[in-house]
Order: C-alpha cells, then sequence, then structure tokens
C-alpha cells in the first residue's frame, strides 16, 4: 500500500473528527505567511538522492545548507560572545574581565549612542546619552582603558559600531600595536553595516555614497593589513526587531550583502580577496522550526549567491559565518524571569540552526541594561545547551524532517521573491532610499501588535497568564554623572595632547577624503595623535555631508 | 462636528528604535488622531518646537536608550517656558517602574511600559487631552448651528405614532415619500427640533436593510448648516468619508448630504440646509 492511500485514508478519519471536536485555529499561518499543515510527510521533505545532493550536501560543502563545518560543535562550540558595555571604559573593562573569567569566549562591545553617531561625550547631542546604552569611547585613551589586560592576540572581539566603524577600528588596531601585537595575529568583528542603519536601527551619520566608500575601504585595508579581521557583520538581526519576518530577515539582510559585493567590486577589489571576511548576523526568535530553517535557507541562498551571481570561487566566499542574538523584542517587561526560557527556545534554535557565535539576551533587558546576575545565567544558558543537551553531538540533527526541510524551501523561495523585486527597484541602496524595506517592516510591525492586541497572538504574561502584582528586580544604574566625568577628561586631553601633529593628521584626512583614496591609514593616524571620534567625524561631515531621512 | 486630536509622537534624544514609536503613531492614526511623527534624533527644543508649531494637542515621547530621566523632564520645563504647558506629554519605551514615578511627578502625565495596548493610549489621551488646546479657530468655523432633526428607523409609522402624539404630545408637522431613498416620512415636531420616523417603502432599500440588520431605533442625527458645501468640503478636510460627494434632495427639499458612520463614531450624521428660492430641482 502506498503512503499516498493510506494518508487519504487518514485525512478522510481526522477530517471527521476534527469536525466534531475543531482544530485550535481554522488555519495555522506563521508570521512569515507560510501556511503550516496538519501533518508533513515524506513527499514535503527530501525526494532523491539528487535532490539530496542539490539542497543539502555535506556540512563544509557546497551549498552548506547543513553547516559551514564539517564536524560542526563535535570540533568545538560556538563562541560564547556576550555584547555588553556600559558606563565608562573602566567599568565595561571589569566586566568584560568577568565575563572572560566565566567561561566566555569572545568579546563584544556596545558603545553608548554619542560613540555610535560619532558625537564626544561632551557634545550637546549626547545630553542624557553618555554611558546608557553601551560604553563611551571618545578618544584612543579610553580604547586603551578598555581593552587593558585582555590579550588582543588571543581574545577575539566584536565591536557593534557602523557609521564610525573605521575610527574604532583604527582604536583597536593603534591599542593592538601598543600591546606588541601585530595585526595579522588580531581577530575580531566590526559590524559596519550602514545599509540596516537606514532601514532599522538608526545610527547613521553620512548618506549612502560616501558611507559605502568608507565601507569598501575597510574591506580593501583589511584583506591587506588585519587578514583575520571580519570587516562586516551584515545584520539581519535588527531588521527583525524592527519588526519583520524571518523571511524579510533573510532577504533583506542578503540584499544588503549584495549592495555591499557590488559596492566592493565596482571599486575594483577581487571577489574572493573580500568575500571570506563577509560575515552576517541574524536574530533567533519565537518560532523554532522556522528560525532553524530561516538559517538553513540563508546558508543555501548565499552560497548560491556568491557562485552564481558573483562568479566566487574560494569555498569560503561562499559560507555564510553568522553570529545569533536572541530577540530582544520577545523580552517582556512583564514577569522578567520567563525571558529566561525565551531566550533558552530561541538559543536553541540558533545552535540547531548551527550559529557560529552567540548572545543570549538577559532576563531584564525589557527593563534596563542587565545586572551582574542577569548577565551570568545569560551565559550559562548557552553553556547547558553546549555542555548538558547533547544537541551538540552530530551535525544539522533536523536534516530529513519533512517539516523543516519544507520550511526551509519555503523561506527561500519567498526571499528569493522579495530579492528579486528590491534587485528591480535597482537594489538594496534604491529600495532603501524609496523607503521599500522600512515600509515592509513597519507593516509587518504593525500587524504583529494588531494581533497581541487582538489575542491572535499570545504573549505570556502580557495579554495571558498576567500577575496582578509583580516584584521589581533589581535593575543596573548607570552614574549619571558620568557625562560630566566623561566631558571633563576631553577637556584635560584636548589641552595637553599635541597640538601639531593633530592638526595635521585631520588636515591630511580632510584632504583625503576629496579623492579617493583609502581613508583607512588616514584614520589610523588621527587617532595616533588622539584625535577624538567626535573631531574624525567632523572632519567627514564637513566633506561628505550627512544623511537625513525622509519619513515614509 | 468635532476636530480630530493633533498628536506629535517624538523621538528625543540619539536612540534609533523607532518601532515602537512608528506601531503607535499608525494604532493613534487609525484611532481617529491626526498624528505626527518626527523622525529620529529630536532634541527637547526641537521637539517643542515642532509641538507648538503644529499645534498639537499631545506630545509622545520615546526613548529606549535610557536617557529618559534627563530628556523628558527637559521637554516639560520648556512648555512651561513657552507657556504651552497645556500640551499633555505622554512617554513610553524601556523605562523602569521605579523612573515612572519620578517622570510622573516632573509633569509626565503618564508613561506606557512595554505591553500597552494602542487603544489604552487612546483613550488615556481622549480623557486627558486639554480642550482648549484642541483647534479653537476650526470651532468658530464650526458649519452646525442647531440639530435640525434626529432620524428614527420604524417598520411602521402607524404603529408608532401613537406614542410620539399621544404619550410624547408631540405634533405631526410633515408627510411624505421620499422616493429615491425608498422611506416615507413623517416629522413630528418638539420645540427646538424634529423627530424625523422613517419607515420602508422599498424592501430593497437602504432604510429596509438598516433595520433588518440593527431593528428600528434611532438612524441618523441631522445637523442645520447654512452652507452644506462648505460643511462638505470641511468634513472631508477632516479625513472623514461623505456619502454625498454633492448635496441631494431630501425631505422637505432640502439639500442633504451623509458623513460616514465609521468617521463620525457609529452615528450616521447629515447636513441639511434649506432649500434656495432660486434653487431647481
Amino acid at each position: 500500500m502506498s503512503i499516498e492511500r493510506e494518508y487519504q485514508q487518514w485525512r478522510d478519519k481526522t477530517e471527521k473528527v476534527v469536525a466534531k471536536r475543531p482544530e485550535r485555529k481554522s488555519e495555522f499561518v506563521n508570521a512569515s505567511d507560510i501556511p503550516i499543515q496538519r501533518l508533513y510527510l515524506p513527499q514535503d521533505g527530501i525526494q532523491s538522492e539528487q535532490e539530496y545532493l542539490d539542497k543539502l550536501g555535506f556540512p563544509g560543502e557546497y551549498p552548506y545548507t547543513r553547516g559551514i563545518q564539517p564536524t560542526m560543535y563535535r570540533g568545538r562550540y560556538w563562541t560564547m560572545r556576550q555584547y555588553a558595555g556600559f558606563g565608562s571604559a573602566e567599568e565595561t573593562n571589569r566586566r568584560f574581565r568577568y565575563l572572560l573569567e566565566q567561561g566566555q569566549t569572545g568579546l563584544s562591545t556596545a558603545f553608548d549612542l554619542p560613540t555610535q553617531i560619532g558625537y564626544d561625550a561632551d557634545h550637546p547631542f549626547s545630553r542624557g546619552e553618555v554611558g546608557k546604552v553601551g560604553v563611551s569611547i571618545s578618544s584612543l585613551l579610553d580604547m586603551e582603558t578598555l581593552l587593558a589586560g585582555i590579550p588582543l592576540d588571543k581574545v577575539s572581539t566584536s565591536m557593534t559600531i557602523n557609521a564610525p566603524a573605521s575610527v574604532l577600528l583604527a582604536m583597536y588596531l593603534v591599542v593592538a600595536e601598543k600591546q606588541g601585537v601585530t595585526w595579522d595575529k588580531v581577530s575580531g568583528t566590526i559590524q559596519n553595516d550602514i545599509l540596516k542603519e537606514y532601514v532599522a536601527r538608526g545610527t547613521y551619520i553620512f548618506p549612502p555614497k560616501p558611507s559605502m566608500r568608507l565601507i569598501t575601504d575597510i574591506f580593501e585595508f583589511c584583506s591587506q593589513e588585519v587578514p583575520n579581521w571580519n570587516t562586516i557583520s551584515i545584520s539581519g538581526y535588527h531588521i527583525r526587531e524592527a519588526g519583520s519576518t524571518a523571511v524579510q530577515e533573510v532577504a533583506f539582510t542578503l540584499a544588503n550583502a549584495i549592495a555591499y559585493v557590488e559596492a566592493a567590486l565596482a571599486k575594483g577589489l577581487a571577489v574572493d580577496d573580500f568575500a571570506p571576511r563577509l560575515s552576517f548576523f541574524f536574530n533567533a526568535h519565537n518560532d523554532f522550526f522556522e528560525e532553524i530553517a530561516k538559517f538553513r535557507a540563508a546558508r543555501r541562498m548565499w552560497a548560491k549567491i556568491m557562485k552564481e551571481r558573483f562568479h566566487a570561487t574560494s569555498p569560503k566566499s561562499m559560507q555564510l559565518r553568522f553570529h545569533t542574538q536572541t530577540a530582544g523584542s520577545t523580552l517582556t517587561a512583564q514577569q522578567p524571569d520567563n525571558n529566561i526560557v525565551r531566550v533558552t527556545v530561541q538559543a536553541m534554535a540558533a545552535v540547531l540552526g548551527g550559529t557560529q557565535s552567540l548572545h543570549t539576551n538577559s532576563r531584564d533587558e525589557a527593563l534596563a541594561l542587565p545586572t551582574e546576575d542577569s548577565a551570568r545565567v545569560a551565559l550559562r544558558t548557552q553553556q547547558i545547551l553546549a555542555y548538558e543537551s547533547g544537541i551538540t553531538d552530530t551535525v544539522d540533527p533536523l536534516a530529513g524532517s519533512y517539516y523543516v526541510e519544507s520550511l526551509t524551501d519555503a523561506i527561500e523561495e519567498r526571499a528569493w521573491a522579495y530579492i528579486d523585486y528590491i534587485d528591480e527597484l535597482g537594489g538594496a541602496v534604491a529600495a532603501i532610499e524609496q523607503g521599500y524595506l522600512q515600509k515592509e517592516i513597519h507593516k509587518a510591525a504593525y500587524d504583529t501588535q494588531m494581533a497581541i492586541e487582538r489575542g491572535d497572538q499570545i504573549v505570556v504574561g502580557v495579554n495571558k497568564f498576567k500577575l496582578d502584582n509583580e516584584a521589581q528586580p533589581e535593575l543596573l544604574r548607570v552614574d549619571p554623572t558620568l557625562g560630566r566625568k566623561q566631558a571633563e577628561a576631553l577637556a584635560k586631553l584636548r589641552s595637553e595632547r599635541a597640538e601639531e601633529p593633530w592638526r595635521r593628521a585631520l588636515d591630511a584626512l580632510k584632504e583625503g577624503a576629496k579623492t579617493d583614496q583609502n581613508l583607512m591609514p588616514l584614520i589610523i593616524d588621527a587617532v595616533r595623535a588622539y584625535a577624538t571620534v567626535g573631531e574624525i567625524c567632523n572632519v567627514l561631515r564637513d566633506v561628505f555631508g550627512e544623511y537625513r531621512p525622509s519619513i515614509f | 462636528m468635532s476636530q480630530p486630536i493633533r498628536v506629535l509622537i517624538a523621538k528625543a534624544g540619539l536612540d534609533g528604535h523607532d518601532r515602537g514609536a512608528l506601531v503607535i503613531a499608525q494604532g493613534l492614526r487609525d484611532q481617529g488622531m491626526e498624528v505626527i511623527y518626527t523622525g529620529l534624533r529630536q532634541t527637547p527644543e526641537q521637539i517643542v518646537t515642532t509641538a507648538i508649531q503644529e499645534d498639537v494637542a499631545c506630545i509622545g515621547l520615546s526613548s529606549l536608550s535610557g536617557a529618559h530621566l534627563e530628556l523628558f523632564p527637559e521637554v516639560i520645563r520648556l512648555l512651561k517656558e513657552q507657556q504651552a504647558d497645556d500640551i499633555l506629554v505622554i512617554g513610553g519605551g524601556v523605562i523602569p517602574e521605579s523612573d515612572v514615578a519620578i517622570l510622573e511627578a516632573e509633569g509626565v502625565a503618564k508613561v506606557f511600559t512595554p505591553g500597552t495596548t494602542i487603544e489604552e493610549v487612546a483613550e488615556f489621551i481622549r480623557a486627558n487631552v486639554h480642550l482648549r488646546a484642541l483647534d479653537e479657530s476650526a470651532l468658530a468655523a464650526s458649519p452646525a448651528r442647531t440639530i435640525d432633526h434626529v432620524g428614527v428607523a420604524v417598520k411602521s409609522i402607524a404603529e408608532v405614532l401613537p406614542f410620539y402624539t399621544r404619550q410624547l404630545g408631540l405634533s405631526v408637522t410633515h408627510e411624505e415619500v421620499v422616493a429615491d431613498q425608498g422611506v416615507r416620512v413623517v416629522f413630528v415636531s418638539a420645540a427646538n427640533a424634529n423627530i424625523e420616523l422613517l419607515e420602508p417603502v422599498d424592501e430593497t432599500g437602504t432604510m429596509a436593510k438598516f433595520i433588518a440588520k440593527h431593528g428600528p431605533g434611532v438612524h441618523h442625527v441631522a445637523y442645520a448648516v447654512d452652507d452644506i458645501h462648505q460643511a462638505i468640503a470641511q468634513a472631508k478636510a477632516a479625513g472623514m468619508r461623505v456619502l454625498d460627494e454633492s448635496p441631494r434632495r431630501g425631505a422637505h427639499g432640502k439639500w442633504v448630504a451623509f458623513l460616514h458612520p465609521k468617521d463620525t463614531f457609529g452615528v450616521l450624521t447629515e447636513f441639511c440646509q434649506q432649500p434656495q428660492a432660486g434653487d431647481r430641482e
């Protein structure tokens, strides 16, 4: 008897049962608008050996659906990399050392908003913001304090910095130099993904064209001088946080990635020189299987894009390496301990999806920055998944699941449709300038809000299973006088540094910015002369202008 | 006819998280308010200037970066300085409970933390916004002077008439069939307004459908206006859907036009104007 005939019979019987006792919903559809069947069958999964080889292949081999390394976590675990930073460079340095002592294996730096937008701590726009969402770094002095006692040849550091990425990378390299570590020994990542700032995150400074030039300057410089540096982390994370669906997250991230590759090619770089250092950053959201399928689909799509569209030949160019963070927007301010469970489920999806590194959010992040206790529980969550759960003992354990393979295909198909449409609009930069990505994300965000308000989407503790009286947890407080202290430190720096080399370095940068020479060496010189983040960015603002978004 | 409440949604400080601000802006629009969104990176000075220029009744401040304790009270201070502190100020974002009390003591009327519904925010604004901050000039130009009549849908005029005449003591002042609306109407008059009893004569007409759907009861409220074209134009400018783009003839040969009840808080609203001597059929 065939599966098909047996299935017909089963379905008829089941329909009769459902007629009497209906299912929870008349139709099941996920947030990406993909219909979810009651049951998945062999015909929904991989059909033939040839299909297996085309769609999945082997781990470490094209199209990398099953992972980018042959042994994945049997070799070594993902890098446990908790995003941290607040207050002063001293305080953050202490938190870094604490996390390393607790078994964290890489650093990830959160900068405050003035740093991210290229204002010094004493700028009027910095009012109220100094040290709040991350560490305040205005000059090389702050960076030296931040990294004191951390061996930069052993620890890899990720820096969430975009518009002024060149400046912070320059500072990192100069600190390495002072530690006696040569640039070929340092490793880490700068986010450096300006396109998603225009779309979803908001820390842009310059217009798209000069921004893309700064980025490709970094690609070129690092391919020659800092070979182990991930020059960009193309981020779907914030697109998802802004409200997109999983499909949009994959599609918009890869569309942005295509724009970066095209910009680098237009600059005359060879694809296999820079592409191996492109990395990605995704969100791990609530819908467990959809997330796993999303990671697998993204890997397969990137491999195809690099091979077929850009004719890369190095396998490293085709491997989508990614960092994952659990979804901040799913954390609730209500009953915050429940967030530990949400984070666990999300982190498990990231691991089953084959992430290279992971940040797990802390339970109190819907209320404030995490306390040390909360940050430790978040790290322990990863350690429990790695050391206790057993999900790391085989590669891509969900491959062949009828449901997961079907979802992987469905996400890929829908994401291609978006990418094709963005191509029609003239690519990601044009689509962003027209507000297309922003509008699509906003629409999805509004739909989610409405679904929650109608009660179609349940958020435990928020629109169901509420508590009337909740105890307020201990929260982290950032020193409110930090802004003043940083301003005083800056005044001291400005009066003590040697005037002449500082002036010469900034003048050279200004002249360089008007030509098309690579700006990285000039920015490094300015940093060495103790020019601040704000001063360097102001020179570039003078030449490049500032981005003024339209409101869509 | 009331003007929609104008609200400014503002991103204070350098924070780039605008999902909440955008969702609230859209949600309040869907609740019938006029919403202006500032975009990112607004200083307190810029926010207050925009609020005054745009003549808003409410400012919604959003910050998720922890800068709220410095920025929100500064907005309040500047509003006082500008004598614009009749503007209602509310806030939202990642704001711990302990800071909510501080902000409310500083003059923020209400802080909405994650998990708040749009409905709650809208209700709070409607209940607390200062009426004098609403557009007074629009009030002066308001076209509706008096209630002309209240329309009541009935299955049978003969059946209900004794209630109005015998019980309430009103008198019948007019009777006619308005053919293009498929109704027979009888007007009964009180001292300052009329009741228009509407009985369907056409089974497929709108009145028959109304009764089938809602049962008999109040159908519409009609306001007498001096210039119906102007009244229609003002309603359209306020974003209301007008069911009659150009006025048509109603009972008494008056010019009438209806507004969509979805835009008038559930009440079908009619404008009516006395016919002029020169009007032709």
